[in-house]
């Protein structure tokens, strides 16, 4: 058993796996980790099973002293990570010894880092996921949002050995290159010029951003109101564009059905990229088509 | 029918675009019948939509064929689905009414006729939506419609039974919303623990019964200490 003893918490720490799908009919988010290609990352280099629970943590994270030896991986963002002290490097595999204390200093590039650790975590499962989940936290899942001195514990798995992600095999974290979405369903809905603005047009990653979406600062140029739609499904990386022109892209924790047109929806690859925007970074559209 | 796609891993099926009960018998029952499809990771059924997702083991392309054989084999029929009435307590008074000095207004009818024409109609679940557990009613009659709120409340609290143009519904845990709130049922309708952890499925029928303060406040009680029973409730 290794144990994880939370000196701090840092500015929204939460333990994330691949999601619940399959209970969006009940209007159950999916959650699950915002950039689920860095988790898989993660779980691959400790071990573990893709769908294994993760620590996602964004821009400033916790500090954590570990009582018994375990072995971890971080990946995603590059948010300073020390041991005792000490640099550390991501996208491999360290040993940790007992009374080692990991800490999180300066974000560097981009917004979420995901922390797996080798075993089984002991945290509460809702409807086949341990995701944070929105939905009466503290019954369904009670830990997974977490506080200074929570104690996590972990059955420590097999040992494994030491794995490294070569820069060259890491997904693409660059929040350079615009962001691929397939049309949506009322695409043809929009006139020409609002889909030129979409797709020429900047937009600031507003303040209001959270796992739920992304709300973007600058509305489409003259933009003409459309005819509601009736309440009908949307998922993560559904681009809605609200009344007054404004973009949100919905992310993991979105709600199932919404009524506003759905312009575009972003690849499952450039989903995960998109998660690694913070507020105030600037993010371009390209249409690609379906193959 | 008309399917598009939907992102890279999932895929629309539109019916024809309108609120009416045969068009959502419709979505119903093609949903039901891709709960039987592995490649499926998930379904959202809407008033006339049903959004479906898919894993990598199937295609845009071979879902579609799928979906549209199996929406060919579905009779009209079949249309007519089984369910079973939930019949729902609400109170229609003071606190719990917040706006029907509203609804009176917009509607023109009084308290009483309110309460008489939203408790006399069986109302069907079209689509579960908004938050987890949060059943879309409908329709109202006529006489009952009114628009939402001009400014949506910060919080609504769980219960509330709310109006929104022709449709009704009832906040099943405490969330920001703009319905017109008419009365608030002693209920819980969102049980995170049980297997079932919603009390409405789409496709349920639904009636409202007007009940007193204090036969919710007897109801309450039972539901904090624990002692409420859905079931036994029911019978």
């Amino acid at each position: 058993m290794a144990r994880l003893h939370f000196l701090k918490s840092g500015l929204q720490t939460t333990i994330q796996d691949l999601g619940r799908q399959g209970v969006q009919d009940l209007g159950i988010p999916i959650n699950g980790a915002m950039d689920k290609a860095s988790a898989k990352l993660a779980n691959q280099l400790v071990g573990n099973d893709a769908n294994s629970p993760v620590l996602e943590i964004t821009l400033l994270g916790p500090k954590i002293q570990f009582e018994g030896p375990c072995q971890i991986a971080i990946t995603g963002a590059n948010l300073s990570v020390e041991i005792n002290g000490n640099t550390i490097p991501l996208f491999i595999t360290i040993n940790i010894d007992h009374g080692d204390v990991l800490s999180f200093g300066k974000p560097v590039t981009d917004c979420r880092a995901y922390l797996a650790i080798n075993g089984k975590w002991d945290v509460q499962s809702w409807l086949g996921s341990c995701s944070a989940s929105a939905t009466n936290t503290a019954q369904t899942t009670p830990d997974s949002i977490i506080v200074k001195d929570q104690i996590l514990e972990i059955i420590r798995g097999k040992e494994q050995p030491i794995i490294a992600i070569s820069e060259s095999e890491r997904p693409s974290i660059s929040i350079e290159a615009p962001i691929k979405v397939y049309p949506g369903p009322e695409f043809e809905a929009f006139s020409a010029v609002e889909k030129q603005c979409f797709f020429g047009d900047r937009f600031t990653i507003g303040q209001d951003s959270n796992r739920m979406g992304y709300r973007l600062k600058e509305a489409l140029k003259g933009y003409s109101k459309k005819e509601e739609v009736i309440s009908s499904g949307v998922i993560p990386g559904t681009v809605q564009i609200t009344n007054s022109g404004q973009p949100i892209v919905l992310m993991a924790d979105a709600q199932t059905t919404g009524g506003y047109p759905r312009i575009a929806n972003v690849s499952s690859t450039d989903l995960d990229r998109l998660a690694q925007f913070k507020p105030g970074d600037i993010v371009r559209f390209e249409l690609i088509g379906f193959k | 029918m008309k399917i598009v796609r939907f992102g890279d891993s999932a895929l629309l099926v539109n019916f024809e675009q309108k609120i009416n009960k045969a068009i959502n018998n419709q979505v119903l029952l093609l949903y039901k019948q891709l709960q039987k499809v592995k490649e499926v990771t998930f379904l959202i059924p809407a008033y006339c939509s049903l959004t479906v997702g898919f894993s990598e083991n199937t295609s845009f392309k071979t879902l579609s064929k799928q979906i549209e054989e199996l929406n060919s084999k579905i009779q009209s029929k079949d249309l007519e689905l089984n369910s079973k009435i939930i019949e729902i307590p609400v109170c229609y008074e003071t606190p719990y009414a917040l706006d029907m000095g509203e609804v009176k207004e917009k509607t023109g009818l009084n308290a009483q006729e309110i309460i008489k024409i939203h408790s006399q109609e069986n109302y069907k679940v079209y689509m579960l939506g908004f938050v987890a557990g949060f059943a879309y009613l409908g329709s109202l009659p006529k006489q009952l419609f009114c628009p939402r709120k001009t400014e949506p409340r910060k919080e609504v609290l769980a219960g509330s039974v709310g109006l929104a143009g022709l449709q009704t519904g009832i906040y099943p845990a405490n969330a920001p919303g703009g319905w017109q709130i008419i009365g608030r049922t002693p209920i819980p309708t969102f049980n995170p623990k049980a297997d079932n952890p919603t009390l409405f499925k789409a496709g349920d029928a639904v009636k409202f019964k007007s009940i007193s303060s204090s036969e919710f406040e007897e109801i309450e009680t039972q539901v904090f200490s624990g002692k409420f029973n859905l079931e036994e409730y029911y019978g």
